[in-house]
């Protein structure tokens, strides 16, 4: 082989090894659809959600931890598909696996110091996105992550704002369209 | 200075697994096996060869019973990937 094949041959190795970011907007959609539902689901029947004192609690933790069950097998088959993990995929795994140590911990901080956790977990949520959004380099992401940013200033603002509308606005804003545009993307597929 | 290129990255199976290495931070062997388009007994023996100059370290272990091999660049492959990179680029100007 002469220089310039050999040039050829690790730039096509390197082209074929793409960035697949597919697979991790399905996971924004998937959040932003349950978080969004979940939160219009408590704000229409309060009633039901809140019929006893732990009620909204299991509400807001069992079915996001079987959510969270489901996203990592998912991802852990995806990987398996694809054969490979690139520095970007490890680097965003690592970073949504420490938010999800980190939201379980606010939950639980918030439940003993009996404080609505919403305003803590978006702005959570929202450096998190930023943080992903500048690593995959994706303004749609960006944007999605300052937006739920200023939701939890919103709320920090606005203390009789209903949070539930706001997380429900939040989820939308901040996931799933992102989500949906970053599966739409031509550029990363 | 003109360096004479690495010899073990001269074979096209070894660089374009080294150039997958390179990109990502782990890969399993049938990944491997399809973008160089080799045999599982050649593509075996330039991963052994990567290995045992300490360019690429090898994990074996099991998936549902399965084997599984995962490769890895090390630090020296990836240093020895960058210089023969440069020098190829060297040559190509000279080529030119």
């Amino acid at each position: 082989m002469n220089h310039s094949e050999q040039l050829n041959l690790i730039n096509d190795a390197i082209n074929k090894t793409k960035e697949q970011l597919k697979p991790t907007s399905v996971n924004f959609i998937f959040w932003g659809i349950l978080i969004t539902l979940m939160s219009l689901i408590h704000y229409l029947f309060p009633e039901f959600i809140q019929k006893t004192t732990y009620s909204s609690l299991i509400f807001w933790t069992i079915i996001p931890v079987i959510g969270m069950v489901l996203t990592i097998v998912y991802n852990i088959k995806t990987g398996i598909r694809m054969g490979y993990e690139t520095h970007i995929g490890r680097a965003l795994k690592l970073v949504w696996s420490v938010f999800n140590v980190a939201w379980i911990v606010l939950i639980i901080m918030a439940f003993f110091k009996k404080q609505n956790p919403v305003q803590d977990i978006l702005f959570l949520l929202g450096v998190i996105l930023l943080i992903s959004a500048l690593l995959i380099r994706f303004k749609p992401l960006i944007i999605g992550g300052i937006c739920v940013i200023a939701c939890s200033v919103l709320i920090t603002l606005s203390p009789h704002i209903n949070t539930l509308l706001i997380n429900a606005i939040a989820a939308f804003v901040g996931l799933f369209v992102p989500g949906l545009s970053l599966y739409l993307s031509k550029k990363h597929v | 200075m003109f360096e004479p290129l690495d010899k073990l990255l001269t074979n096209p199976i070894r660089l374009m697994v080294m150039s997958v290495l390179v990109k990502v931070s782990g890969c399993d062997f049938n990944y491997l096996k399809k973008i160089t388009n080799s045999t599982q007994g050649n593509l075996s023996i330039q991963l052994k060869k990567l290995a045992e100059n300490e360019y690429i370290s090898i994990t074996k272990s099991f998936e549902n019973n399965y084997p599984k091999t995962k490769c890895n660049i090390t630090k020296k492959g990836i240093l020895a990937f960058e210089n023969h990179f440069k020098n190829l680029k060297k040559y190509q100007n000279l080529d030119l």
